[in-house]
């Protein structure tokens, strides 16, 4: 044992060792121990059709799409799911996971954009097959055919592959733990996109996670609108479900953004003790709170409120706490959870029942990288713990330049161990050594996964985030990286400097993170140029491109946004010259 | 019932009002000819918007609406069509 062990949040009991070799298994034991159950519900927009499917029609229905890919597939090939809101998606989903194929969930690209990240990531994984529906393709979005159109690529329609319409002629493979069950592509640029390379032994290692964490059983009905392409709604919401063989019941995300008290309507009517989601969900159910709409709603079912995905505000859990108290909501039923992708998904979260902690720390300290308690004259800075390391993972706090532990009160990077650690990025040696297998300086072979952000480990082990070393941009859930965002603004005007701008987010009034661009303008443009024409030609490019509203433009002076030696964007320092009123402004 | 139907020139000017505090960009520079897209409005405001006219004229509203009519004038023109009907 190395000195440095002393240092790790202490060892949480070991997780029981999952029965399950794959995650197919999962399903047959749902479809054979309760083939009647519901194990999906779909509620539509006003006036949709009502879907639901038991575990014994999700396998049948399953197992006929794949028997269509077990046609032509060979294990290992790749399938993109491209579906709107509904539970086409599940089927595909595990129709992959039974033929051997692998599942690439995807947002379906959206019409107006040109350059989005749908054309990198098929470059990426070489998919041999687009599943979706008949209607979305034919009907609704004709154009995607030539979008997708590629080598050897092969639609396949799950609503026409009709349950024993196929000869069963080979048997279906049996997968193991150390089988590829999805890719994940929610890291890397639009333009070099990363694909998190899924087993089904870390799915099933983070779903078991998940259920000790969160005290889930068959009883635990979920509600989600999170999509099923985010890695949210899938593993935390439709999968935990399953493992746990509970219902999930499944919302649209534009239904939940247009009436978001339906998500808490919903929880009502199905009694669920799960549902969740990014911070900004919560913040939504309270400014559109009405008391008239919520007449005999009763909320002391929901048990896990799970808020993760973004930045976790105290003031969200406490606003959101007290505005639906009265219905019965018992504050302690928010868990701030951490997680990324890397990790399958989740990485630290309180236990069920457990509530939120928050700590007040000083705001100088914290610029150093230390925690202080701040002094009650000051104005602190509010965090809130993302809870204790998972049973059977390991949660280090090192400093990244010198590879050595910190001990509790130091910032540093947050380090990963575990079974549910992904095996690494899809055909990406070089990132996956990078991020995959960090070592510390006297670790031995252990290796880490770094993850990029900045964290302390208070004395009672709870994980708290204070920051982040990535320049990452996380809005509403979602990540964007600067360097896309920056390359957007810079192809939309002829006036904007290559690699001369920098993109970030601020918090508003009301604590959300908002985008601003800071962009340098060339010198031949300088005199009378139309800089509101310019800054409304990069809203419109960053609505389009990224589903983002700009807060602020800012054009500056040519040669005046800061840079390392070596020509780096410093966006940290723009950010700190942005906020205190330093930048040069044409 | 409404007590009262918003003109075209009212919701026009609610718009307006809306999108400057939403997009926190100065009223001057709403321009009611201009497309929503120009404005960098994302798909989350747009949705947000639309459920406050809900609110405001008792109509219901789909997001598409803001394809359909993209500039102010234009869904100012449609909705008052509407709420009068």
């Amino acid at each position: 044992m190395s000195k440095t062990t002393a240092y790790f949040a202490p060892p949480a009991e070991s997780a029981k060792k999952s029965e399950f070799s794959s995650f197919v298994d999962v399903l047959r034991r749902c479809a054979a121990e309760q083939p009647d159950d519901p194990a999906y519900i779909f509620l539509p927009d006003r006036g949709g059709q009502r879907l639901s499917l038991t575990f014994a029609e999700l396998y049948a229905r399953a197992e006929a799409v794949a028997m269509r890919l077990a046609e032509q597939a060979k294990i290992g090939d790749r399938a993109v799911l491209l579906f709107g809101p509904g539970l086409d998606f599940i089927v595909a989903f595990f129709a992959c996971l039974l033929a051997g194929v692998i599942a690439v969930p995807m947002m379906v690209p959206r019409r107006v954009s040109s350059s989005d990240a749908s054309a990198a990531v098929l470059a990426d994984c070489v998919p041999r097959f687009a599943m979706t529906r008949r209607d979305l393709l034919t009907i609704t979005r004709p154009d995607l055919t030539e979008r997708f159109q590629t080598n050897r690529l092969d639609w396949v329609f799950v609503d026409t592959c009709a349950v024993g319409s196929v000869e069963r002629q080979n048997p279906l493979p049996l997968a193991g733990r150390d089988d590829i069950a999805f890719l994940q592509y929610t890291s890397g640029s639009t333009s070099t996109p990363k694909g998190v390379v899924v087993k089904h032994g870390n799915l099933i290692e983070n779903s078991e996670m998940i259920r000790i964490t969160f005290g889930n059983t068959r009883r635990s009905t979920h509600v989600s609108w999170v999509p099923l392409y985010h890695d949210m709604g899938l593993i935390l919401n439709a999968l935990q479900s399953l493992y746990v063989g509970a219902l999930c019941v499944i919302m649209t995300p534009v239904g939940f953004m247009q009436r978001p008290l339906s998500w808490l309507r919903a929880i009502h009517d199905y009694r669920a003790e799960v549902a969740g989601g990014p911070n900004f969900s919560f913040d939504l159910c309270v400014r559109r709170h009405r008391s008239e709409e919520l007449q005999g709603i009763d909320l002391s079912c929901w048990k896990v409120a799970v808020n993760g995905a973004e930045h976790v505000r105290a003031n969200t859990i406490e606003r959101f706490a007290s505005t639906f108290a009265p219905y019965g909501f018992d504050a302690k039923t928010i868990l701030p959870a951490y997680g990324m992708a890397e990790a399958t998904l989740l990485i630290s979260a309180n236990r069920r029942g457990t509530g939120a902690n928050t700590r007040k720390v000083d705001r100088d300290a914290l610029q150093r990288n230390q925690i202080v308690a701040s002094a009650p004259e000051q104005d602190p800075l509010v965090l809130v713990g993302c809870g204790r390391q998972l049973s059977g993972e390991r949660l280090a706090i090192v400093d990244p330049e010198t590879r050595t532990p910190l001990g509790p009160a130091l910032v540093g990077e947050v380090w990963v161990a575990g079974p549910h650690i992904a095996a690494g990025y899809w055909r990406n040696a070089e990132a996956t050594s990078s991020v995959f297998r960090a070592r510390m300086v006297s670790g031995g072979g252990q290796c880490w996964l770094r993850t990029g952000d900045l964290g302390f480990l208070d004395e009672d082990g709870e994980l708290y985030i204070a920051g982040r070393i990535k320049d990452l941009i996380i809005i509403r859930g979602i990540n964007h990286y600067p360097q896309d965002i920056e390359e957007t603004v810079q192809n939309c005007h002829a006036a904007l400097r290559r690699h001369c701008g920098a993109v970030f987010s601020v918090p508003d009034q009301e604590d959300e993170e908002q985008l601003v661009v800071v962009q340098e303008v060339e010198r031949s443009f300088r005199r009378g140029i139309a800089t509101d024409e310019i800054a409304a030609t990069i809203r419109e490019a960053i609505a389009r491109e990224h589903e983002l509203a700009t807060r602020e433009v800012v054009l500056i002076r040519t040669g005046s946004l800061p840079k390392t030696t070596s020509g780096k964007v410093q966006r940290q320092l723009t950010r700190q010259m942005f906020l205190t009123g330093a930048l040069l402004p044409v | 019932m409404r007590a009262e139907i918003p003109s075209e020139a009212a919701i026009r000017d609610w718009c307006a009002e809306y999108l400057a505090r939403a997009l926190d960009l100065p009223a001057h520079t709403i321009d009611v000819a201009t497309t929503f897209a120009r404005m960098g409005l994302d798909s989350a405001n747009s949705v947000f918007l639309i459920v406050e006219l809900e609110d405001w004229l008792g109509l219901e509203l789909t997001p598409d609406l803001l394809f359909e009519h993209p500039t102010i004038c234009e869904l100012a023109h449609h909705l008052a069509e509407r709420a009068s009907r």
